[in-house]
């Protein structure tokens, strides 16, 4: 049994605390204001709710308790109602720590434990020292291989991804021969640890350098910054609109805020929209590089691991065997430096993607990506086909429409207000044919030996490698307008979470026959790939030189 | 391919009138308190969207199709949208049979598989009788069964 940091039951009683003085506060207000009690009243209750809150915090630490088992990751909790927690390690996705900067600054970190299940975190530690959450992450990365292999022995599971362990000789070749002193990981390896600790020291993958995280940072958008903006802005309205319209004056913008005509307010927005975009690139790109500040991948056993961030630091493991589909990503900017990012999908929930989302490769040389993306997955040079041209011409149609709304929105505004030059808009329509073209040329698929790999996006194009094995269903879809042209949708689901940022892999647009016969590929190699993984450890054991004798008791 | 029970028309179609008849309710609110419609016209919307909700009901039956094959319960269904799902019978994690009140007055039942799978992590198969509905979910359970494999999360 063990508990939480003893800091920690401080923290929980200050916080539990101010909400229970929140509370009480509310309460004590609402019953001076309807019974008209004397105010003695708040003065009572306020602090008597601080005082059970804070109790009732650090009895949540006294009944907090983890342990590891054999088999299991347990934890019991609750003060009033209580709930004991196991979670098999076979079952565990991935293992982060996260440490913010105080935390840093008292050794503290924050452990979270993923399953597959529920709609959160199923197991989180706040807080534990920094020395626990390692030693936790490697017991927990260590008890899960060994009953893996007590599995494995059993002659009910198979060896993970098969892929991955043909391209290990080699994997490390992403790794530029390390030419930085601090290039630590494996050089140091044969020094005087003992041979337990060696196990458990990563092989080095990947390690972001500084050129790629200064590209990364500025060759990456995040929409959350723009959010950013916006809260900035109801922060601090009044110093902003006043600058706002200082800057925009000189260019035709109003004297005042009150005092303009419509040309002036016009200007003021384009200068304010100009603004803001600046700042929110300026905010996501200081977000980006403090994220992933000294990002490193590598791998122990059959555990990716990962370390990042410059102010929160960020670790973690994802069991390879957990890896659903990896997503090989790269923007219009990335696309023009020849740079592209990978990311692994698992069914748990990623730190901060929201979906089970991990950054592998944060950004590196496109052909780097695309051959370790091949070498970790075990897939062939894919080979990629595209939808035929009449899905251009469905874009161009539909992107048409897009365009006529949007004069016909203009001419409305131009209706109700002193917009005039309404018929501007409709160089809109010079954007239906780039757009339509981009949208189809960057959409592909590959039907390969073991994946299926699916193209699409332009803004963010996503190129995404699905095992066989790991799909859970096929869906053709067919809207009255994909029937008029004879062309469907193949929808490929796997088991990764589904995000807002990342949907269910798609080949978009097909031919009605093509789409057909992917789906019905698609679910052969399903069941091929699961008799061959279902036979494999039967083989296996044959191949050992003292197995044949008991051949004969496994069950066929 | 086996069709669903027709009375599974006459709870699509209910429940058509159902949602025609809230929003008649919603629109005599708006008109009483904001804005004054003709009577025509809100009797004309209701009548409208009770007829729309009709003919898709008939449609979605006549659409929808569903068979227990080699490796996966194929399923067709859409009006606007046509999908064809396969569910491969190793993804099955549970099978759920289940009625709602006026299923129940139809004598009508469903059966809903789920997957791991982040889209249709539901799959719903309506309009089946109890006796139909309970004999599915019997053979679905002991395919999954026999098919299972222990990869998929």
């Amino acid at each position: 049994m063990n508990r939480l940091h003893p800091l920690s039951a401080v923290m929980m009683g200050i916080g539990r605390g101010i909400s229970g003085l929140f509370f009480a506060f509310v309460i004590a207000t609402v019953l001076a204001a309807v019974f008209e009690v004397v105010s003695g009243l708040v003065a009572l209750l306020v602090p008597a709710g601080f005082f059970v809150g804070f109790a009732y915090g650090v009895a949540y630490y006294y009944r907090f308790s983890y342990e590891l088992t054999p088999d299991t990751f347990d934890i019991a909790s609750g003060v009033i109602s209580r709930r004991d927690r196991e979670i098999p390690f076979r079952r565990v996705q991935n293992v982060d720590v996260k440490q913010g900067v105080l935390y840093r600054l008292f050794g503290l970190a924050v452990v979270n434990v993923e399953s597959a299940g529920g709609g959160s975190t199923e197991a989180v530690l706040n807080f534990v020292s920094e020395g626990e959450a390692r030693r936790l992450q490697r017991e927990i990365r260590r008890r899960t291989t060994e009953s893996k292999s007590r599995r494995t022995t059993n002659g009910t599971d198979v060896t993970a991804a098969r892929g991955v362990d043909e391209g290990d000789a080699e994997t490390d070749d992403l790794e530029e021969p390390p030419e930085d002193a601090e290039a630590d990981l494996e050089l140091d390896e044969g020094g005087g640890h003992g041979a337990d600790e060696r196990d458990y020291r990563p092989t080095r993958l990947f390690s972001l350098e500084s050129k790629e995280l200064l590209l990364y940072s500025f060759a990456s958008f995040r929409i959350a910054a723009a959010a950013g903006v916006i809260f900035l802005a109801l922060f601090a309205l009044e110093p902003i609109l006043e600058f706002l319209v200082a800057v925009s004056q000189p260019l035709g913008g109003p004297e005042t805020l009150e005092a303009g005509t419509p040309r002036s307010y016009v200007i003021l927005t384009a200068v304010s929209i100009a603004h803001g975009i600046v700042l929110a690139y300026l905010l996501s790109a200081g977000f980006t590089f403090v994220s992933y500040y000294g990002f490193r991948l590598g791998r122990i056993e059959e555990d990716l691991v990962y370390e990042r961030g410059l102010l929160q630091n960020y670790s973690g493991s994802i069991p390879i065997e957990k890896v659903q589909s990896v997503t090989v990503t790269d923007n219009p900017l990335q696309r023009l430096i020849g740079y592209a990012g990978m990311w692994v999908e698992t069914a748990g929930y990623g730190p901060d993607s929201g979906g089970g989302s991990q950054s592998a490769v944060p950004l590196a040389r496109k052909g780097r990506v695309y051959a370790f993306t091949e070498r970790f997955t075990g897939l062939e040079k894919p080979a990629f086909e595209r939808p035929t041209t009449v899905a251009r011409r469905r874009y161009l149609a539909r992107y048409s429409i897009v365009a006529t709304v949007v004069v016909a929105v203009a001419f409305g505004v131009s209706l109700v207000t002193a917009l005039e030059s309404w018929y501007f808009a409709a160089l809109a329509y010079l954007l239906v044919p780039p757009a339509a073209h981009l949208r189809w040329v960057n959409l592909g698929y590959y039907v390969g030996e073991n994946h299926l790999v699916v193209r699409r996006g332009f803004w963010n194009r996503r190129t995404t490698v699905i095992p066989y094995y790991r799909i859970q269903t096929v869906n053709t879809r067919r809207s009255i307008f994909q029937r008029r042209l004879g062309l469907a949708s193949l929808v490929v689901d796997t088991a990764s979470s589904r995000s807002f940022s990342a949907p269910t892999p798609t080949i978009y647009d097909v031919d009605l026959e093509v789409a057909r016969e992917v789906h019905g590929e698609c679910r052969e190699h399903l069941q091929a790939a699961l008799a061959e993984r279902s036979v494999s450890p039967i083989y296996d054991r044959s191949a050992e030189p003292d197995a044949p004798e008991h051949d004969s008791d496994l069950p066929g | 391919m086996e069709s669903l029970n027709p009375r599974i028309r006459l709870l699509w179609v209910a429940q058509a009138g159902i949602f025609a008849v809230v929003l008649g309710v919603v629109l005599a609110g708006v008109d009483r308190q904001f804005y004054s419609l003709p009577t025509a016209v809100l009797v004309g919307v209701v009548g409208l969207i009770f007829l729309l909700g009709a003919v898709y009901a008939v449609r979605l039956y006549a659409k929808w199709r569903f068979e227990l094959q080699d490796d996966a319960l194929y399923l067709e269904r859409g009006v606007i949208t046509f999908v064809e799902t396969a569910v491969p019978f190793v993804r099955v994690q549970h099978v759920d049979t289940q009625f709602g009140p006026i299923e129940r007055a139809l004598g009508l039942s469903s059966v809903v598989i789920y997957t791991a799978g982040s889209r249709n992590a539901d799959v719903r198969v309506p309009g089946l009788t109890p006796e139909r509905a309970r004999k599915l979910q019997d053979t679905l359970r002991d395919l999954a069964v026999e098919s299972e494999a222990d990869d998929a999360v």
